[in-house]
């Protein structure tokens, strides 16, 4: 797996009630990489961050990416100060909760390739690419018709540059060459 | 016979059932099979929390169907149909022969 690093901003480490969503899953990537755990940002999450908060999440997905159990990922979390609550993991600091979707980190019916690492303040932010959370988005959108998520790529298309051919390629695929074709022009920045 | 690989019976007719019928909920599919609820809505849980299904609500009732963004699908469908193809032929058509059409209500039998 490859990775792209770019700066992002340095500021000096906050509290949890402080951090923006990109600090606070930086922090606890760090937290859980320190253990060996290797977990990447993924979901609604990245579009809030490649948006520029055009779309707001509270969630922050993070992809166990090895075989790390539950078990140990607690641990971890309990350390940071998160308590357990079905699924997800909350703090009493924040109102962003956090929660460990099964690995492997794909999109669809591939794996990803290459992943992103964005400076934050809280440390080193690991993310789906821009063009792999477009697909992510548009896999929620071609398997159950959800057009929020349809709304999510568009608002990541619009914000930041993406491989619309590497999209194309995926869509085929998953077998949504149709649906990619329909929705193109949206994704191009050409309205609907 | 994927008991080996799934460790377990009822992860195997669970997904033996959803791979026929599309969709079930735990009730339902113990019943086919003549298993205890408890167990199969435990194989459903954890199907779900891997990543192989995923579940919506329809009343009280989680029905669960195969969740077709998980990246082995394809290939773990294919090796239920493998799996399938060694079942008695009367199990086979048991589990294709459901009613899936509506039924007006009221309606006499």
């Amino acid at each position: 797996m490859q990775t792209k690093t770019q700066t992002w901003r340095e500021t000096p480490l906050k509290s949890i009630k402080d951090m923006t969503m990109a600090e606070l899953a930086a922090f606890v990537q760090a937290s859980l990489r320190d253990k060996g755990i290797d977990v990447v940002l993924s979901g609604g999450a990245c579009v809030s961050i490649y948006s520029g908060g055009k779309y707001v999440s509270m969630d922050i997905d993070l992809v166990n990416n090895r075989f790390a159990t539950r078990r140990e990922i607690r641990y971890v979390m309990r350390e940071l100060g998160f308590e357990e609550q079905g699924r997800h993991f909350i703090h009493p600091d924040t109102d962003l909760f956090v929660e460990f979707p099964p690995g492997p980190l794909s999109v669809g019916q591939e794996p990803v390739k290459e992943v992103e690492e964005i400076e934050v303040g809280t440390g080193l932010l690991r993310i789906i690419s821009p063009t792999d959370c477009v697909k992510d988005r548009l896999a929620a959108y071609y398997h159950w018709n959800d057009l929020q998520c349809l709304e999510q790529a568009v608002l990541v298309a619009e914000a930041k540059a993406i491989d619309l051919d590497e999209v194309e390629r995926w869509s085929r695929v998953e077998g949504k060459l149709g649906e990619f074709r329909a929705i193109l022009n949206r994704l191009a920045g050409g309205g609907t | 016979m994927l008991e080996p690989l799934l460790g377990s019976k009822n992860a195997e007719r669970t997904l033996i059932y959803l791979l026929v019928r599309r969709e079930g909920y735990a009730r339902e599919i113990a019943r086919f099979f003549g298993s205890d609820p408890d167990s199969i809505h435990k194989q459903l849980v954890k199907l779900e929390a891997g990543g192989v299904l995923v579940a919506r609500p329809v009343g009280r009732t989680r029905v669960y169907s195969f969740n077709p963004r998980y990246p082995f699908l394809k290939q773990l469908k294919a090796l239920l149909e493998k799996a399938l193809t060694f079942y008695s032929l009367e199990e086979r058509e048991s589990l294709a022969l459901c009613r899936r059409r509506p039924r007006r209500g009221g309606k006499p039998l």
